[in-house]
């Protein structure tokens, strides 16, 4: 049984009084464990895909299930509980909180589930610790460089231990050294604590290399699957 | 999410924006500053008032006045309602008689004319024309005058006056407490029955004058009435400058009359007095004396009847004072919510982020009351403050200037406990309907386009 399942999904923004179709008939099935790259060109309906499976969007028509639960009709209380433990996300210009620490960006989804000060506090540097950036918890995002802001996301994402993790192009704002060891610490997470990935990117060389389904999207609707290992 | 993160987001937030929560939190500081200046200065008025009542033994009191209770404001058309003056006034005829009998009904601790007469008022040179009230000894000793300076009369036929300290002042005296055992002359106009019975007509419409003599009567100033804001200390409330016992004055001939409704009752056949003040051992014998005394046939008149009306008086006050200090409050208010959308603006990205990192609504919201709220108590407090130094600096200011005419220190402002806990809860309540509208903004954010935003 997948994690992840669509069926029919749909998503359509009327912009200026015309209808755009961002996302067209997409059914797509991700079994637990899997790391699974969306690969398509910009505007081809991949970060509108990873909104609607993150539960920031609703879709149109379709529906989305995520472990069983069915995200597509929840409410605007379930989906925000969604996101706080089913599923964490990282996006291409990191989206940390600028002025608090490396350590408080990671606690600040501890903080909506209502976890106590010291708790928080551990699970947080736990966390950091373990995308190597225990000696900048104190810091800013201002002062540290791409990589490291992403490791933070990385770990805000994991905060409540969310069996799935969303990544919308995270390597999208980093040169391709950081690129690699970043999607590589994703493939890391996904083999040691068997967490399904699902990672939306341009670059097919990294998709290629660590995911092991590549899905093709081009003008909102899958075009191709194929498995890569 | 806890009520202390709330918090902390909130203050965090407020402390980032230092300037504008200081010039946020000020409107709220100008708006209750003035509601608070406003209300204890009308608490305080209400205060002052009532105890200058209280002490002037005002609520004890009863004016009688010739008349039946229905008598005259009844439609001058209706026949019935003459009738009903005519008989009232052909029974009832306020002479000492009438006087006596009032004295004796129990429950009335003293009941006295309220005789007056004009006279030119002069010490050492200076005069002035002035009503001399004639008041028994006993109501001279009773706190409804208050001597500050010197002695009341003794008895009723002491030959004395008590003068008002301010009368003194327009008199010339700089210091009133030396008056004291000072002379001062009474002037009295009277009719001269001599020259009446010779009156020549022609020379009195040749502009020749009046049949009047002038008498000069001379008393020593045994005592001087202390002023107050509230009206020289005297009975009834009027302005009473010069106060002499019932026995000399009987030897002073005056004209019997102080205002043309005199001459009318004159022409009636009634002699009499205009009024009769009542003083009462308590205010729980009011309502017995009261009807005792209609039953004699005449009208009454009793403070403490009017007190419900004073103190619906003093709500309206206080009403207008606290819609006057309202104003303020409402731009306070626009100024917070203002403030409050402001700072979504700025933090439309934060909130999304907050939201893809899973803030409910209800997290959105609370972050957003806190901040408004914490606006208002900063501002409450230290509008309480403000209204606290401003009122005691207008009662000092308005001390020293009163001081100059006279008037002893007064209290203008009151400070009930319960001014600043309500002026803290308002202040409170207000910021946070203030942080309705923007509370429901912020969490209405959508975290799509939130994130989106640069």
């Amino acid at each position: 049984m997948p994690v992840v399942q669509t069926r029919s999904l749909s998503k359509t923004y009327v912009v200026g009084g015309v209808r755009v179709g961002a996302l067209e008939d997409v059914t797509l099935a991700v079994g637990e464990g899997r790391f699974v790259a969306v690969i398509g060109a910009s505007g081809s309906g991949k970060s509108t895909l990873l909104n609607l499976l993150g539960g920031l969007d609703t879709p149109t028509a379709g529906t989305i299930e995520v472990d069983g639960a069915l995200i597509s009709s929840m409410d605007r209380e379930a989906l925000a509980r969604y996101r706080r433990h089913g599923a964490g996300m990282i996006f291409q210009s990191f989206n940390l909180v600028p002025s608090r620490t490396a350590l408080e960006n990671v606690e600040l989804p501890l903080i909506f589930a209502d976890v106590d000060r010291a708790e928080r506090k551990r699970r947080a540097a736990e966390l950091l610790d373990r995308v190597g950036l225990a000696a900048r918890a104190g810091h800013r995002p201002a002062e540290l460089s791409g990589g490291e802001q992403q490791r933070v996301a990385v770990a805000r994402a994991l905060a409540n231990g969310p069996r799935l993790l969303l990544a919308d192009e995270p390597t999208g704002n980093l040169d391709s050294r950081t690129s690699r060891e970043i999607v590589g610490l994703l493939a890391e997470l996904n083999r040691v604590r068997n967490l399904t990935v699902i990672m939306v990117t341009h670059e097919e060389g990294l998709a290629r290399e660590f995911a092991h389904d590549v899905v093709r999207l081009r003008d909102g609707r899958i075009v191709a699957t194929e498995g890569v290992r | 999410m806890r009520f202390s993160d709330a918090a902390g987001f909130a203050l965090a937030s407020l402390r980032k924006r230092r300037l504008r929560t200081f010039l946020t939190a000020s409107g709220v500081t100008i708006g209750i500053g003035a509601l608070v200046c406003m209300i204890s200065f009308g608490k305080g008025m209400q205060k002052n008032v009532t105890r200058a009542f209280e002490s002037a033994d005002l609520f004890n009191s009863i004016m009688v006045m010739p008349g039946g209770p229905s008598e005259p404001a009844a439609d001058p058309d209706e026949p019935g309602a003459r009738r009903a003056v005519r008989a009232a006034r052909s029974g009832a005829v306020l002479d000492d008689a009438a006087v006596a009998a009032i004295a004796r009904i129990p429950g009335v601790v003293s009941a006295y004319p309220d005789v007056n007469f004009p006279a030119l008022v002069g010490l050492e040179g200076e005069e002035e024309f002035r009503l001399v009230q004639v008041v028994p000894a006993a109501v001279a000793a009773s706190p409804a005058v208050r001597i500050k300076w010197g002695r009341t009369y003794t008895t009723d036929d002491e030959a004395g006056v008590i003068v008002s300290s301010s009368f003194l002042r327009r008199l010339g005296a700089k210091d009133p407490a030396a008056a004291v055992g000072k002379t001062l002359r009474i002037t009295s106009v009277s009719f001269d029955l001599g020259k009446l019975v010779s009156l020549d007509l022609t020379k009195l419409f040749a502009g020749g004058g009046l049949p009047v003599a002038q008498e000069h009567y001379d008393f020593p100033v045994l005592g001087v009435t202390e002023m107050t804001v509230f009206g020289e200390g005297g009975p009834g409330l009027g302005q009473n400058d010069v106060f002499l016992p019932p026995g000399p004055a009987r030897g002073i001939k005056k004209l019997p009359i102080t205002s043309v409704w005199d001459v009318f009752r004159m022409a009636e056949g009634g002699p009499g007095h205009s009024a009769v003040s009542v003083k009462l051992g308590s205010l729980r014998e009011l309502e017995a004396v009261k009807s005792k005394v209609r039953e004699m046939g005449f009208s009454t008149f009793a403070l403490a009847d009017q007190f419900d009306e004073i103190t619906k008086a003093f709500f309206f006050m206080d009403m207008i004072l606290a819609a006057v200090g309202m104003i303020a409050i409402v731009v306070a208010a626009l100024g917070i919510v203002n403030t409050m959308v402001m700072s979504i603006l700025e933090r439309f990205r934060e909130i999304g982020v907050m939201k893809a990192v899973g803030a409910g609504d209800g997290d959105i919201r609370g972050i957003f009351f806190f901040e408004s709220g914490a606006i208002g108590l900063l501002g409450g407090a230290a509008g309480c403050l403000l209204g606290w130094a401003t009122s005691l600096l207008i009662n000092r200011i308005v001390n020293i200037y009163l001081a100059r005419q006279g008037v002893p220190y007064v209290e203008y402002f009151a400070f009930p406990l319960w001014i600043f806990l309500g002026a803290m809860g308002f202040s409170l309540l207000v910021s946070l309907v203030s942080g309705i509208y923007p509370a429901r903004r912020a969490a209405r954010v959508d975290p799509v386009v939130a994130l989106r935003h640069d």
